[in-house]
């Protein structure tokens, strides 16, 4: 059998042990498809891309997945498929050497089918932080994605992020002054 | 577990206010199930078409146990399609046509 340290391709996997994967595999997808295809949104900034980054996320997941189960020791897999979609966010950047060019709430019209409305209905302040938010750096602006938009934890955002929880600690806290900071200061363009 | 940030609560407010999940559009499941579906079928296709295009000499080695093992390497190198998905075949089974899914698998495979 295979180790822990080797991936082996679904379709490698004696039939009943891949079917029994897929199943978990589905399961998995359904589970965290709205949390990827929000870290996604929420770094790319048009729902186009991440689409696009969602399932490239997926398929990558698939590819490990047994692997992946194996080395968790029972933890929970999230951190793990966040990582892969940031990793993917990442290379979307560098490929392209793009930052999202409009701001999150612009009049994107797919926005207005995500309950965002929110977001430009008069909420000055909302407009203000997300405007911020894109000021920080991009580890910061990330570890906040990760607490607010998915709700994860220091433990889960540290390894997604592959950093002591530690340092993950600080690094939020260090997002959350600055936006303060920036919240408390003059508004710039 | 102490939270970061407790004189700011303010800001982490605005921030889950601003950051809410955003649920993925309808069609993204489709696509995505789409995907794995056409990604199964390409690797069936190449199975097939990799077993039609064996001659008897190597039919007849197939069917020696002790050779099973190539083959299932074989398949196991061929890259992403071979390690395709069946999990949403039967759901999704018929609501393609061939051409259609031809075309997807076609297009999956292309990009890797």
């Amino acid at each position: 059998m295979s180790g822990p340290e080797e991936n082996v391709e679904p379709a490698q996997l004696a039939p009943a042990k891949k079917a029994e994967l897929d199943r978990a595999f589905e399961d998995f997808y359904r589970a965290h498809l709205r949390d990827v295809y929000s870290y996604a949104y929420y770094r790319v900034g048009n729902h186009h891309d991440a689409e696009d980054l969602t399932e490239q996320a997926f398929l990558q997941a698939y590819r490990h997945f047994d692997r992946a189960r194996r080395e968790s020791d029972g933890r929970p897999l999230r951190p793990w498929l966040i990582r892969i979609a940031h990793n993917l966010a990442s290379n979307y950047y560098r490929d392209r050497s793009r930052r999202p060019q409009t701001p999150l709430d612009s009049a994107d019209p797919i926005a207005t089918r995500h309950d965002t409305e929110d977001l430009v209905a008069g909420r000055e302040e909302l407009r203000q932080v997300m405007a911020n938010l894109e000021h920080l750096s991009d580890d910061r602006r990330e570890a906040l994605i990760m607490r607010f938009a998915l709700g994860m934890d220091n433990r889960e955002i540290a390894r997604a992020l592959g950093r002591s929880d530690g340092a993950t600690k600080v690094l939020i806290h260090r997002a959350i002054k600055q936006l303060q900071e920036e919240m408390e200061g003059p508004e710039d363009g | 577990m102490a939270e970061p940030g407790e004189t700011t609560w303010d800001v982490e407010a605005l921030l889950s206010d601003a950051l809410r999940p955003i649920d993925p559009p309808e069609r993204l499941f489709g696509r995505i199930e789409g995907t794995f579906t056409a990604l199964s079928a390409a690797a069936a296709t190449e199975l097939s078409d990799w077993a039609e295009e064996l001659s008897e000499s190597e039919m007849r080695a197939l069917r020696e146990p002790r050779n099973w093992v190539r083959p299932v390497v074989a398949v196991g190198v061929g890259g992403v399609a071979t390690g395709a998905l069946v999990l949403f075949e039967l759901r999704r089974r018929g609501r393609h046509e061939a051409n259609g899914l031809k075309g997807l698998a076609a297009g999956v495979r292309d990009r890797f």
